[in-house]
């Protein structure tokens, strides 16, 4: 069952999608319709997805709404394995039983800078960090062990770069400033697709095969 | 005379003995680790087999008995980087779990049954 959490964002993303193709990085809706698009398309909407449930998950908890964070927080482990299921779908049920503990790794980094800035936890916040810079070259690892045409060091810099946006969304978040915390959100996930795109074009490149038509 | 022949003899029969790789450690099998889990996860060996992790990850792994296993019969081996590996002899009787300290939901387990090693097959390392 899906979470409604994830219908909501996801009926998000597709109203966004037909009436700004650009926004979920299809170029033409129409395209859609081949293999490789449709891989890029499901790549940009579940990763733009983790975003939006993560922000959910962490303003919930900075706002000391607990419903709200276990509901979030659910809706966003939904979101990782349907993110394993599609690496899976490529690579195997290994690959998918490697990547899902990989995934939740870095969400429980942010886990921990979110407490780290919540409980004013310098320390806390500062090894998170480290831990999620440190994370993009795992990352980065286990893509270019599954596909050779995604450099390690690459990856690991889109991670990073992903980590730092994630990082303004839960700062502005703390500081209760939520013009800044969605601006951050919108800039977090709109840099995605810079992570989707290329991971569709290279699985693409890997198995042409499986991505004729 | 006699006793030059005999200390003669065990001095061919040893360096026959390591020209064919024999040694009291039994070569034995690989745990390839890959895509962050270890292949087999689960290996079953006889005593005194020596088992190699080799690592075919671009990034530093360990193999590492995890807390719970007598600290006697514990191991902590670093795999640095892709194409490293790493050799452990067991011994002892047991099961040994162990796990990447670095990415601790990696996990893999050696059994070590008493009985005599197997010959060594095509796909072992000495």
């Amino acid at each position: 069952m899906i979470h409604p959490f994830r219908t909501l964002v996801a009926a998000a993303l597709m109203t966004a999608s037909l009436l700004n193709p650009g926004v979920v990085g299809v170029a033409d809706a129409s395209a859609a319709s081949t293999k490789a698009a449709g891989l890029r398309a499901t790549l940009n909407t579940l990763l733009q997805e983790h975003v939006y449930l993560a922000a959910a998950a962490t303003g919930a908890a900075l706002g000391g709404r607990d419903d709200e964070f276990k509901a979030a927080a659910s809706a966003l482990d939904g979101n990782s394995v349907a993110i394993g299921q599609a690496i899976g779908s490529v690579y195997g049920a290994d690959a998918e039983k490697a990547f899902l503990p990989l995934w939740r790794r870095h969400i429980g980094f942010a886990v921990d800078y979110t407490v780290g800035v919540a409980t004013k936890d310098t320390a806390k916040a500062e090894k998170a960090v480290n831990d999620l810079i440190e994370y993009g070259a795992d990352f980065g690892a286990f893509l270019s062990a599954a596909n050779p045409n995604l450099p390690k060091g690459a990856v690991a810099e889109l991670v990073k770069h992903h980590v730092v946006t994630l990082k303004d969304v839960i700062d502005a978040q703390a500081r209760k400033d939520p013009a800044r915390a969605y601006a951050a959100i919108r800039t977090a996930a709109g840099h995605m697709q810079m992570i989707a795109d290329p991971l569709a074009d290279a699985i693409v490149a890997q198995f042409p095969d499986k991505f004729s038509g | 005379m006699r006793r030059r022949l005999t200390v003669g003899m065990l001095a061919l029969i040893a360096t026959m003995a390591a020209a064919r790789g024999l040694s009291a450690d039994v070569a034995g099998p690989v745990v390839n680790v890959r895509l962050f889990q270890y292949h087999p996860q689960v290996l079953t060996v006889a005593t005194a087999t020596r088992v190699v992790w080799t690592n075919d990850d671009d990034i530093v792994h360990t193999v590492t008995t995890i807390p719970g296993v007598a600290a006697e019969r514990g191991f902590a081996r670093t795999l640095d980087g892709k194409g490293a590996s790493t050799a452990v002899t067991f011994a002892e009787p047991g099961v040994y779990p162990y796990a990447c300290e670095r990415h601790p939901h990696m996990r893999g387990e050696v059994r070590v049954e008493a009985r005599e090693p197997d010959a060594p097959t095509k796909g072992d390392r000495p």
